[in-house]
């Protein structure tokens, strides 16, 4: 019997810290975790968005959130705007909040908008009519109140943070407070086992460092389980046609500018672009399809949107290669992070799935070696539905899009790039809207209310008549209104974004 | 309320209706407390923490009603209570801050307090200070002199992870259930498991005395329950006679 007590953590970006920490914090000196990480090579720090697991994640690591704010730029995200998604007018845009529709699941509004909306002209949106948060977000209000302890919010909320100083900030965690050792160092070979396993890294000046269970946090090149393991890549862009990021950093007009409390998706002529508010600048990046458009052609897009005033800015080029590997736990090593595959960051899939696959190692750590291929198996069938259903709920965004000034956006919607899955749940919500039904596995990505709010959101109309389900109007003018009530109410108490943050700056949260 | 710098020429003519001041206290359930008053406040009030709305920053406080705006001392004339806080006694006058960091003291001049008819004065004839202006400087030196303390005395019981949110769920003898929120109160299993170390850098603070005149006056809690049992009371009986 081999016990499982070391970790060898290859690579020191978001991923690599982002895991260290969770394991750490979930199995004490249990189990020795090493992290080693190269000076001369940089960290990609693209992830700029989170989804509001990220809350309970730092929560559980032990970090304080105040710091958190203080130290890495972080501003709330509440869910994402996405502009000229659907037809590409100035005036086309809808929200995909991140609290749930009034009463959902236990009552579902959809049907009873989808009527409604049939028979007036100037019925609010879905999001708007079911959701306050829309309110919240235009006017550009924070998620919660200074007497709010920490992590804990009015409204659901995520983060918009700086990826740089993220890494380090998590890593002066694990260091000082959750026993990681910490290896600066390259990494010159990797050493085998006789039975394929990983038994050790070379290091230039550190020697050898062995490990019972090695994650690889390399990256886009993924040393160990692409280079050393040769498990494959799968490519999907197939499905995702974007492949290249040109990225940007924007400053505010001036320091009391607000910042804007949700991410901002505003799709191109081949593409999209994110433009997400920190507390010293915006990060504003172009991501597009390059066998639909050149990089001159997309610069010229992007400065478009900048603006005047900000012709010196140098964008950073980042290849997207959309995909993932075959597998993503090979014998005793396993994969987190861009190593283990990258889709365009629409929907900030990136950060979450860090989470989600550390959590997973965490949960399951096996005891011995002789039981990793049984977890290893496990997370790797969890691990691929995540990508499925991501690739999935990415793919809807274009499929329901209306615009025809492209041949990015036709193509898009040309059935063979559509997934078999995908497909299916389009049938089905012709009828009636996505509910929990649809999504049945412990391993969802994204909660059916998501669906709604982009389905809806982009003008998608089901008929709801031949099921019957608005069967209960009195329950529905109820939510409806009880709604409308919380838009008062939390647009009148919400404190501006940029104040609030600054607040959280100079006098902290209470944790309780 | 308009917060102006006293001048003991420009308003030496001001006059102090002495009734009006502990109706300034009518409307609040929540008055803050330093913690030189706490021995005087737990034999009357619960005390507990609350966070400022403005930075979110704990204070002590003596809880007089079981509902915002809601004070069960208030007899409709005066305080029904053994002892009156600081933060009621010193009104209409407060202590503003100058920017080299010295206090200043304010009054408010739309306070009801300031009336003609009022009794005290500020200035005697000879221009001297007048007893009562001498007793609010007293009252207002305690207030600024307990800031400190009483900011660190909180500081200390956050590091200490002892404060914890009160959760009253009442039923009141009418049946009508009362929940009270975001209250905060000693989280009393925590404090009986700190190590005899930390319980001696208490004691020789003085703060254990503080811990305990906040426990002992949890059970105040039950005086207001009594007192909002027999307001509702009345409040029926009244009714019943429409």
């Amino acid at each position: 019997m081999s016990p499982v007590r070391s970790i060898c953590i290859v690579g020191g970006g978001t991923a690599g810290w982002l895991t260290a920490g969770i394991i750490a914090a979930r199995h004490g000196r249990g189990l020795q975790i090493t992290l080693v990480e190269s000076e001369t090579i940089g960290i990609v720090g693209v992830g700029e968005g989170t989804w509001p697991t990220m809350r309970s994640t730092l929560k559980k690591m032990g970090v304080s959130e105040t710091e958190f704010f203080r130290q890495c730029n972080t501003s709330f995200k509440q869910g994402a705007k996405f502009s000229r998604w659907t037809t590409g007018e100035a005036n086309d845009f809808y929200y995909h909040p991140l609290v749930l529709p009034e009463g959902f699941p236990s009552l579902d509004l959809a049907p009873y908008w989808t009527k409604y909306s049939a028979e007036h002209e100037n019925a609010q949106s879905f999001s708007s009519s079911v959701c306050y948060q829309e309110a919240v977000c235009e006017m550009g209000l924070a998620p919660k109140l200074i007497t709010s302890p920490e992590y804990a919010g009015i409204a659901n909320y995520a983060y918009h943070l700086d990826a740089g100083r993220f890494a380090s900030f998590i890593r002066e965690h694990c260091v000082k407070n959750l026993g990681v050792r910490h290896i600066v160092d390259d990494v010159t070979r990797v050493g085998r086992t006789e039975g394929g396993d990983i038994a050790y890294v070379e290091t230039s000046r550190s020697g050898r460092l062995s490990g019972d269970l090695f994650i690889d946090c390399s990256g886009f090149r993924a040393l160990l389980l692409g280079q050393t393991l040769g498990v494959p890549f799968v490519n999907r862009g197939d499905v995702l046609f974007v492949d290249r990021a040109l990225a940007v950093q924007v400053p505010y007009e001036d320091e009391d500018s607000n910042i804007v409390p949700h991410t901002q998706s505003v799709a191109q002529k081949n593409g999209w672009i994110w433009d997400i508010g920190l507390q010293n600048r915006r990060g504003v990046g172009y991501v597009f399809s390059s066998r639909h458009t050149d990089t001159d052609a997309a610069l010229d897009e992007l400065r478009a949107y900048v603006g005047a005033g900000h012709e010196d800015l140098q964008p950073r080029e980042i290849r997207i290669n959309p995909g993932h590997r075959e597998t993503f736990w090979k014998g005793n090593c396993v994969a987190v992070g861009l190593s283990g595959g990258f889709l365009e960051p629409l929907e900030a899939s990136a950060l979450v799935l860090i989470e989600l696959s550390a959590e997973m190692i965490s949960a399951l750590m096996p005891a011995t070696r002789e039981t990793m291929d049984i977890v290893a198996r496990r997370f790797n069938e969890t691990t691929r539905y995540r990508w499925d259903r991501i690739i999935d709920f990415l793919k809807l965004h274009y499929i329901l899009s209306r615009r025809t000034d492209s041949a990015f956006w036709i193509d898009n919607r040309d059935p063979v790039g559509i997934p078999q899955s995908l497909r299916e749940q389009m049938e089905l919500w012709r009828y009636r809207a996505p509910g929990d039904q649809d999504f049945m596995s412990n391993s969802e990505m994204f909660p059916a209310a998501s669906y709604q709010y982009v389905l809806f959101g982009m003008g998608f109309r089901m008929d709801a008549s031949l099921a019957a389900l608005d069967r209960d109007p009195g329950s529905a003018q109820r939510a409806f209104a009880q709604n409308e009530a919380l838009k008062v109410k939390w647009t009148r108490v919400l404190p501006r974004n940029r104040d609030l943050i600054n607040k959280i700056k100079e006098h902290g949260l209470q944790k309780i | 309320m308009r917060l102006v710098e006293l001048s003991r020429s420009a308003h030496a003519g001001l006059r102090i209706r002495t009734q009006q001041i502990e109706a300034t206290a009518a409307g609040q359930h929540l008055i803050p407390l330093v913690v030189s008053e706490f021995r005087k406040a737990a034999v009357q009030y619960p005390i507990v923490f609350a966070k400022s709305p403005e930075d979110g920053r704990f204070a002590p406080y003596v809880l007089m009603g079981l509902a915002p705006e809601e004070n069960l001392f208030w007899s409709g004339t005066e305080l029904d209570a053994a002892y009156v806080p600081l933060n009621v006694r010193r009104q209409p006058f407060y202590v503003g801050d100058n920017p080299d960091g010295a206090g200043v003291l304010c009054v408010d001049l739309e306070s009801p307090c300031l009336d003609e008819s009022g009794t005290e004065v500020l200035v005697n004839p000879d221009g001297s200070d007048s007893d009562y202006l001498k007793k609010v400087l007293a009252t207002l030196g305690e207030l600024v002199a307990g800031r400190a303390p009483t900011g660190q005395f909180v500081a200390n019981l956050l590091s200490l992870d002892l404060l914890a949110p009160i959760l009253l769920d009442i039923v009141l003898d009418d049946g009508t259930p009362l929940k009270v929120q975001g209250l905060y109160g000693l989280d009393e299993e925590r404090f009986r498991q700190l190590p005899a170390a930390e319980l001696s850098i208490l004691w020789s603070s003085g703060r254990l005395d503080l811990i305990y005149a906040v426990l002992l006056a949890g059970g105040q809690i039950f005086n207001l329950i009594r007192l909002k049992n027999r307001r509702s009371a009345l409040g029926r009986a009244w009714h019943s006679h429409d």
